[in-house]
């Protein structure tokens, strides 16, 4: 599903580089919940930013479901995210003035989806994050762990190939973080569905499948953790 | 493509729908009033271009003026050409005149005005000099000895009070000294004050023909005939008609004889006109580049993410371009409602300029040309900001 070879990523500050990625090889297969942990500072975010095709890396070579993505032009990046790729943010990032429902199937609107598929489409991943009766509130009417369900739906909508999940629990208390993880665990394994998370909590390492420790733009670690609680 | 332009359009109407109803109204309503701006100003240039126009053809000239035949001073003979051009279809009726200098002293006080010989009678026909009496009265056709005075002229008897040379405030029933050109001084008392707001009436003074062919000597002296048709606006039209029923002498129409002043005027009015338009549409431009900036500033965040998840530039942009062009239109109609309301105001209560009373004249290429300035100030201002948030890099939009 994704191989990455030699990905560095180096900052210009002044006279000063910063290598936010130094030489990362990665590899993770179809299926795998993969957690991305380390300090501030470590390059986890700057990895999830080359995964999510929201930055280029300065050298190296990084193949997504088969595409050689270092090498598509900014028109081809902007379909490849919507297409292929699903993110959630940690500040939820939903459009205010739009319904659940709507900031869902946002993304199959632009994918020329008609209204009757979008809603239908719509319907079904609001249901499978419990949310088919809150799809006609506003953001503003949701609570955080509410609006992070929308997110992981409107991420989820167009069956991207990979899920790249940014801290979703940042700003979430615990009750709605196991709530938030225990969703994205299941829609793993019930859908087969690559998971990329950046974490900073170790008690989240038990929900993944794989932990990959960063450390000044390196991967220190790579290990499989044990099974969420409930799975087999 | 077009799933582009619905999904854009989907966004701008939920955000405009769904967003802060304050500043969409404050908008609007600039909007609003910029409309109005870019058209009232020049409706009332035309409103009072179309006063001069009237004034000229009925203070002044008439529709159409017959002078002397080339090289000669009078016209030979005034009675015949009336009665001629009073029989060709489409004129309303003639009058001859018999202009020239003078001077007129009252008490010490001696102005030369332009001196206007008339039959009262023809004149009521063509001209409305009549109308516009201020105290006294006017012209009869058997008067002899009487002349009618133009306000300016009669002057105030108030020390300073006149800007130009006058008869110190010579009222109805005194008596002036009219001397002509061939040195004839005769006594005149004074029927009539005239005002009619054009310096052709309110500078000059006017007796009969009867009294200017005493003093001259001459019998019927004329030296103009001024016509008036049945409309305005076809005078070039009509100067053809005179001059194909046998009209020998020379015809002008009141445009050609005013063509220097009314230009003077027109390209004036036309300087302020265009200065104010132009400010208005550079308010226009920045009022909703503002509005629009801010809102993108404010969601730069947003866009940042709704280019993360895959929404292109391009829907971004249009939805922008969308929310700007539902403000303009918002704006132009709620700028229309307030235009016609001032000029249904305006119809009650006229503005009332030294020639009379001002109505706005609306022409529609000015209403389209407003219309259409407006949308383009919108796109540019709808675009412009939009187009510059989107390009920045992605990451750098996100975290704001």
């Amino acid at each position: 599903m994704i191989h990455g070879e030699q990905l560095t990523k180096v900052y210009g500050m002044g006279s000063v580089e910063v290598r936010a990625l130094d030489g990362v090889d990665i590899e993770i297969a179809k299926g795998e919940f993969v957690g991305v942990m380390g300090a501030s500072g470590s390059g986890k975010s700057t990895l999830l930013h080359m995964l999510g095709l929201l930055d280029r890396p300065t050298g190296g070579a990084l193949v997504i479901d088969g595409v050689d993505v270092t090498r598509l032009s900014e028109a081809d990046r902007e379909r490849f995210r919507l297409r292929r790729l699903g993110y959630v943010f940690q500040d939820y990032a939903l459009v205010p003035e739009l319904t659940a429902q709507e900031n869902v199937y946002l993304p199959s609107k632009v994918r020329g989806m008609t209204a009757k598929e979008c809603i239908l489409a719509c319907g079904s991943i609001l249901e499978q994050v419990g949310l088919k009766d809150r799809a006609g509130f506003l953001p503003g009417e949701l609570s955080g762990g509410e609006q992070q369900r929308v997110a992981i739906a409107r991420a989820l909508v167009n069956r991207p190939a990979l899920l790249l999940a940014d801290e979703p629990c940042a700003n979430l208390d615990s009750r709605n973080s196991v709530l938030i993880l225990d969703l994205i665990r299941a829609l793993n394994r019930e859908l087969a569905q690559t998971v990329v998370m950046v974490s900073h909590e170790d008690w989240h390492r038990k929900y993944f499948d794989r932990v990959l420790f960063l450390r000044d733009g390196r991967i220190v670690e790579d290990e499989y953790a044990g099974d969420a609680p409930g799975t087999a | 493509m077009l799933e582009d332009e619905q999904v854009a359009l989907f966004l701008a109407a939920r955000l405009i729908a769904r967003g802060n109803k304050g500043t969409l109204l404050l908008t609007v309503t600039i909007l609003a009033m910029v409309f109005v701006n870019l058209i009232f100003l020049p409706s009332i240039i035309a409103g009072v271009v179309v006063l001069f126009n009237q004034q000229t053809i009925d203070y002044s000239y008439g529709n159409l003026i017959v002078e002397p035949k080339e090289g000669e001073l009078r016209i030979a003979d005034p009675a015949q050409l009336v009665q001629k051009i009073n029989g060709i279809p489409g004129v309303v009726a003639s009058t001859p005149r018999y202009a020239t200098g003078g001077t007129v002293v009252y008490r010490g006080e001696s102005t030369s005005p332009l001196v206007t010989a008339i039959d009262p009678d023809r004149e009521r026909e063509v001209l409305k000099i009549h109308t516009k009496v201020l105290s006294g009265d006017y012209l009869s056709p058997a008067d002899t000895g009487e002349i009618l005075v133009g306000e300016t002229l009669a002057g105030t008897s108030r020390p300073g009070g006149d800007s130009t040379p006058t008869l110190g405030g010579v009222t109805v029933g005194r008596t002036v000294d009219l001397t002509l050109p061939n040195g004839v001084t005769r006594q005149f008392r004074v029927k009539g004050i005239l005002k009619a707001g054009t310096s052709s009436v309110d500078s000059a003074v006017f007796i009969t023909r009867r009294d200017a062919a005493s003093m001259l000597g001459q019998a019927d002296p004329a030296n103009a005939v001024l016509v008036r048709t049945e409309t305005t606006g076809n005078d070039d039209a009509m100067r053809l008609v005179l001059m194909q029923f046998g009209v020998q002498e020379k015809i002008w129409t009141w445009e050609d004889k005013s063509a220097d002043f009314l230009e003077s005027i027109v390209g004036s009015f036309g300087i302020i006109n265009a200065i104010s338009t132009g400010v208005s549409l550079v308010i226009a431009v920045v009022v909703i580049f503002i509005v629009i900036f801010i809102g993108i500033v404010y969601r730069r965040k947003q866009i940042g993410i709704l280019r993360a998840i895959g929404i292109g530039r391009s829907i971004i942009i249009k939805s922008y371009l969308f929310q700007a062009l539902f403000i303009c239109t918002c704006g132009t109609l709620a700028g229309g409602a307030l235009l016609l309301a001032v000029l249904q105001f305006l119809a009650g209560n006229p503005i009332v300029f030294p020639g009379g009373p001002v109505a706005p004249s609306l022409e529609p290429g000015l209403v389209v040309q407003s219309v259409a300035s407006l949308y383009a100030a919108s796109l540019i201002a709808g675009y412009l900001p939009s187009w510059l948030t989107t390009r920045e890099e992605i990451l750098d939009a996100i975290r704001g």
